[in-house]
C-alpha cells in the first residue's frame, strides 16, 4: 500500500454517543466561559446545552448560523488555548491551582454536530429573499467564505474571485490531509454554496488596481481577504535550489494533485524543515508520512519558545521527528546541477527576551556544522506578495504590506472596500478569519444600507 | 474487612449469613444461576416465581427497556417478564439440588397460584422439595387475570384467604411481597397478617412506562407493534420502596419482620432499607446491571461501616432511623438556617446563580468579572438546590442562623412593575379559623 492510502485519511470524529456523553459531562455554565473565549462567537456554551437537552437539530443550528465554517474550526481549531481553556470542568480554582484539566472537548462535539448534519441532511438555511446589492469577495479561504456567506443569508449577490483552480484558500492548499481532509472540506463549501454565493475560480484580482476596479464594474462593496502566499525564504538568490522548497509550494503540491510526485521526491530520502510553527509540523509530520527515512527539524529557539501546538508537537515527535532545537540554518549546500545537498548550520544559546517574549537565539562562534539533506522545506513565515500593493493602489497598508482595517468593522482606507483575514493582521487561525468575515460583512451590510438612502 | 462483624441475622426463625437475598426475577431462574449467586456470597434466594403448568407460560419478545439518564445507563428497568416458563418439575429439581450442595443458603420458593387450591398445591410442593420459606408473589404486574398478580394485592381479601390456605398446607415460614401500586400498603400487609403471614416484603415493581418510539409512537418496550404498563425496578424507585418500608415498620399493628426491596446496588442503599425496618434486602435490577459481584462489596462495606461504628449485630441495625421519621407539622420550625459558600473552592461554574435565581430565593449575585456568586445571607430559603448541583464537594454547606436571625421576606413586586398594575387583586374572606 502506498503511503498516500494513509495520508489522506483525517482521524475520525466521535459518534452521537460519544459526544452526549461529553454534553453530559458539561456543567452548563452560567455566562459560559467558553463561548466567551471563541474568537468567532460560536457559542459552544449554547450549543453544548441543545446537545445536552437532545435537541440535536437546535445545536447544529446554533454553529451554522455563528460560524458558517463550524466543521473546519471544529477539526482545526487549537481549542486547548481557546474554547476549552476557559472550560469550568477543568475544575481548577484559587483552592485548587492544578485543577482536573478535563475540559469539556469541544471542538470534537462541534464536528461530530457538523458531520451529523450531513449525514442526516440537515438543513440550517432557507434560501434568502434575492437583494440587489452585489458584493465582490477577493479569496475564497475562511474569512472570504465566511464573509460570502453571511451576506448570502440575508439576500445580497455574493461573488468569490479565487487565483487557484478550486476554492478553500488554506483550507485546501496549506494543511495536509490527515489533518483536514478534501472530502470534509467539499462538504463545508456545499453549505455555503447552498446559500447562493457565486464562485469564480481561476480568477486572481492581481493586475493594476485589480481589486479597486471591482467597485467601477458594478459590485456594491469589496472584501479583500487573499490571504498570504508568499513565503519568507532564508536565501532570496538561492530560489531555484532544486530540492528547497517553501511552506506554501510544498504543501500546496501535496493538495493539487501532485501527492504522488511528492511522495518520490521524499520517500526514502532525508528531509529537513526550518521552523517551529504549526506550519512546520505540518511540514513534517507529511515528510514523516509520506516514507522519508528522516526527517529533521531544524529551529533555531528551544522546544518552549516554538510557537506550534502541543498536540501537533507531540504527534510529530511521536512520527519519528528529529527535534534540532538550537539550530540555525545559515547558507545552503548545492551540486553543480544545483540540487540540494544539505545545510550549513550554526549552534546557537537563547539570549535575552526579544519583541514576542521569547528568549532571542545568539549564534554560538564556531559552531557551523553540516546537515546531509535531499529536501528542504522553509517554513518560515508567510507573507503579502511583493506586488500585491499595486492592486490596491489606494488602500493603506503597513511596512508589511498589511492592510490597515478598522477592527471592529473591517473597513480600509477606501469607502467600499474592506479587507480581513491573514492580509490584515499576518498568519492567524481559521477562526480568527471567520470572525474577520463576519465583522465585514455586517458592516458592508450597513453600508450597503446607507447607500442606499 | 473485620472478621469480628457478623452480619448474620434471624429472620422468621430462619439464620441467614447475611442480609443480601436475591429477589425472585430472572435472577433467580435456575439452579445453576443461583448457584452462582451463593459463591459470590448472596446468602439466600427467593426463587423465580413458580408455576403450576396448569396454563403454558409464554414470555413477551423483547421483555424488557431502560432508562438512561445522562452518562448513566439503567438507572431503571421496565419489564413485562411472566412467572417462571419451566415445567415445576425442573425447578423443584433445582430446589433439591442446590439444598444439597447450599444447605447453609436459605432457599425460598415464590408462588403464585389462580385458585386457592393452587396456591396450597405450590406452596406444599415447594415444602415438600426442601424449600426454607415461601413467598407469596401478590404482586406480579403482568399477569392481568382477576383474582391474580398484582390484582390480588389490590383485592385485600383476596391476600388473606390465600395467605390463609397457604398457611394451613405448610409448616416453613410465609412472607407476603406486597404490591407498591397502591396509596397505603399498610392495610394490605395487615390483611395478609390476618391471614397467618410472618413477614412481608416490599416493594414489588411499579407500574410504569420508560418510554415512547417517537417513530411509531408505541411505547416501550415494543413488543411488534403492542406494549403494555409494567413493572418499573431499579434506582429510581428507590424512594418508594423505602417509603412502603418505613411506612410499614411504623405500623405498631403490623409488627412483622420486613424484607426490603427496591432499587439497592451498594451497601449504603442496603443499610438505608435496614435502618428503616427492613430485616433483610432484596436485589434484582443492580445484577441485571452489574452482575452477582456487587455483594462481595455490599458484605464488606457494610461490615467495615459497622466496625468502624462499633456496631455488633445488623439486627441492632433494624429500624434505626424509623423513630427520626415525623410528619412535617412536627419539625422545629423556630430554627432557621442558610448555606454558605467557601468561594476559594469555586471553579466559577456558575450553575448555583442559575438555579438560585430561577428556581429559588434570588439570594445570589453574579460577580461576572470574577466569575464568583455573591450570597445576599437574608435572602437564602436554604433550599439547597445550589449545593446539589455544585461540582465541588464542601464548598456550599448548610448554617443554622442564630434564633434572632430573620429571613428576609420572599420576592415581593418590583415596585416598578406596580406601578403598572392598576387592579388590585380579587381577595374573598378567609374562612373562619
Amino acid at each position: 500500500m502506498s503511503n498516500i492510502d494513509n495520508f489522506k485519511q483525517m482521524k475520525k470524529g466521535i459518534d452521537l454517543a460519544q459526544a452526549m456523553a461529553e454534553a453530559d459531562r458539561c456543567l452548563l455554565c452560567h455566562d459560559a466561559p467558553c463561548s466567551q473565549n471563541c474568537p468567532a462567537d460560536t457559542e459552544p456554551g449554547v450549543f453544548i446545552r441543545k446537545l445536552r437537552f437532545k435537541n440535536i437539530t437546535g445545536a447544529i443550528r446554533t454553529i451554522k448560523q455563528n460560524n458558517i465554517l463550524g466543521g473546519a474550526c471544529g477539526v482545526l481549531c487549537p481549542t486547548a488555548r481557546l474554547c476549552e481553556k476557559a472550560c469550568s470542568a477543568r475544575f481548577k480554582s484559587s483552592a485548587r491551582p492544578e485543577g482536573a484539566d478535563r475540559p469539556i472537548q469541544i471542538g470534537k462535539i462541534q464536528r461530530f454536530l457538523i458531520e451529523h448534519s450531513w449525514e442526516r441532511d440537515f438543513k440550517v438555511f432557507e434560501k434568502a429573499e434575492p437583494r440587489s446589492e452585489k458584493v465582490a469577495i477577493v479569496g475564497s479561504g475562511p474569512a472570504g467564505l465566511s464573509c460570502a456567506a453571511e451576506l448570502a443569508k440575508d439576500g445580497y449577490q455574493a461573488t468569490i474571485f479565487e487565483a487557484h483552480p478550486e476554492p478553500g484558500g488554506v483550507l485546501r492548499y496549506g494543511v495536509v490531509s490527515f489533518r483536514f481532509d478534501l472530502n470534509f472540506l467539499e462538504k463545508e463549501l456545499a453549505d455555503v454554496k447552498a446559500l447562493g454565493v457565486q464562485f469564480k475560480c481561476n480568477t486572481p484580482i492581481n493586475g493594476p488596481e485589480g481589486a479597486e476596479k471591482l467597485l467601477e464594474e458594478g459590485y456594491n462593496a469589496v472584501f479583500l481577504a487573499p490571504g498570504l502566499w508568499d513565503a519568507f525564504s532564508l536565501k532570496s538568490e538561492n530560489k531555484n535550489i532544486d530540492g528547497l522548497f517553501s511552506s506554501v509550494e510544498y504543501l500546496e503540491a501535496l493538495r493539487n494533485g501532485r501527492l504522488l510526485e511528492m511522495e518520490n521526491k521524499v520517500c526514502g530520502k532525508t528531509v529537513a524543515v526550518i521552523g517551529g510553527g504549526s506550519v512546520a509540523m505540518d511540514c513534517i509530520e507529511s515528510a514523516a508520512e509520506l516514507g522519508a527515512q528522516d526527517v529533521y527539524l531544524i529551529y533555531r529557539r528551544s522546544y518552549l519558545q516554538m510557537p506550534a501546538e502541543t498536540e501537533e508537537l507531540n504527534s510529530a515527535m511521536q512520527a519519528g521527528v528529529h527535534f534540532m532545537l538550537l539550530n540555525q540554518p545559515v547558507d545552503y549546500i548545492t551540486d553543480d546541477a544545483d540540487r540540494i545537498k544539505g545545510l550549513q548550520i550554526m549552534r546557537t544559546r537563547l539570549g535575552e527576551a526579544d519583541d514576542s517574549g521569547r528568549r532571542k537565539p545568539e549564534i554560538i562562534p564556531d559552531s557551523q556544522w553540516t546537515l546531509d539533506a535531499d529536501v528542504v522545506i522553509e517554513a518560515i513565515g508567510n507573507k503579502a506578495p511583493d506586488d500585491s500593493t499595486q492592486w490596491w493602489p489606494h488602500v493603506k497598508v503597513d511596512a508589511k504590506k498589511l492592510i490597515k482595517a478598522d477592527p471592529l468593522t473591517g473597513l480600509t482606507s477606501v469607502q467600499g472596500i474592506f479587507a480581513g483575514g491573514d492580509i490584515i493582521r499576518g498568519p492567524a487561525l481559521v477562526v480568527n478569519a471567520v470572525q474577520d468575515g463576519k465583522i465585514a460583512a455586517k458592516a458592508i451590510k450597513a453600508y450597503l444600507g446607507k447607500q442606499e438612502e | 474487612m473485620s472478621d469480628k462483624i457478623d452480619l448474620s441475622i434471624d429472620f422468621c426463625g430462619k439464620k441467614f449469613k447475611n442480609p443480601f437475598l436475591l429477589s425472585s426475577s430472572p435472577v433467580s431462574n435456575s439452579a445453576e444461576m443461583v448457584a452462582q449467586s451463593f459463591e459470590a456470597g448472596w446468602a439466600g434466594v427467593v426463587f423465580k416465581t413458580l408455576n403450576s403448568d396448569r396454563i403454558p407460560i409464554i414470555h413477551p419478545s423483547p421483555r424488557m427497556h431502560c432508562i438512561n439518564y445522562g452518562n448513566k445507563r439503567e438507572i431503571a428497568v421496565q419489564n413485562v417478564e411472566m412467572i417462571s416458563d419451566r415445567p415445576l418439575k425442573h425447578n423443584l429439581m433445582d430446589f433439591l439440588y442446590l439444598k444439597k450442595k447450599y444447605p447453609d443458603n436459605i432457599l425460598i420458593a415464590s408462588i403464585m397460584g389462580f385458585s386457592v387450591e393452587e396456591w396450597s398445591y405450590l406452596a406444599k410442593a415447594a415444602e415438600d422439595n426442601g424449600a426454607d420459606m415461601l413467598e407469596l408473589n401478590f404482586s406480579c404486574p403482568h399477569i392481568s387475570v382477576e383474582g391474580a398478580g398484582y390484582k390480588v394485592g389490590q383485592a385485600f381479601h383476596l391476600i388473606e384467604q390465600f395467605t390463609a390456605a397457604v398457611k394451613k398446607s405448610v409448616t416453613i415460614p410465609v412472607i407476603a411481597k406486597m404490591t407498591p401500586n397502591i396509596t397505603d400498603m399498610n392495610e394490605p400487609a395487615l390483611f395478609a397478617k390476618n391471614g397467618g403471614a410472618d413477614a412481608i416484603s416490599a416493594i414489588n415493581t411499579v407500574r410504569g412506562i420508560s418510554g415512547v418510539g417517537l417513530d411509531d409512537w408505541v411505547p416501550k418496550p415494543n413488543v411488534f407493534g403492542k406494549s403494555a404498563i409494567s413493572g418499573t425496578s431499579g434506582p429510581a424507585v428507590k424512594p418508594i420502596g423505602l417509603n412502603f418500608i418505613a411506612t410499614m415498620a411504623q405500623c405498631q399493628e403490623l409488627g412483622l419482620p420486613l424484607s426490603g426491596i427496591g432499587g439497592i446496588e451498594t451497601w449504603i442503599d442496603a443499610l438505608e432499607f435496614i435502618v428503616l425496618g427492613s430485616s433483610t434486602i432484596q436485589v434484582t435490577t443492580g445484577i441485571m446491571h452489574y452482575g452477582y459481584g456487587i455483594v462481595e462489596d455490599m458484605i464488606e462495606g457494610l461490615s467495615d461501616c459497622m466496625a468502624e461504628r462499633g456496631i455488633k449485630r445488623v439486627s441492632d441495625l433494624v429500624g434505626k432511623a424509623v423513630p427520626n421519621l415525623y410528619e412535617t407539622n412536627q419539625f422545629d420550625f423556630a430554627r432557621q438556617g442558610i448555606t454558605q459558600y467557601d468561594t476559594d473552592l469555586c471553579i466559577g461554574c456558575g450553575q448555583c446563580y442559575t438555579v438560585c435565581n430561577d428556581a429559588a430565593g434570588q439570594a445570589l449575585e453574579w460577580d461576572s468579572a470574577n466569575r464568583l456568586p455573591r450570597l445576599n445571607e437574608d435572602k437564602c430559603l436554604s433550599c439547597m438546590l445550589c449545593q446539589f448541583i455544585c461540582p465541588v464537594p464542601g464548598l456550599i454547606t448548610y448554617k443554622e442562623m442564630p434564633a434572632e436571625w430573620q429571613r428576609q421576606e420572599t420576592a415581593v413586586m418590583d415596585k416598578n412593575l406596580e406601578k403598572d398594575l392598576n387592579y388590585q387583586p380579587f381577595i374573598m374572606d378567609a374562612p373562619a379559623a
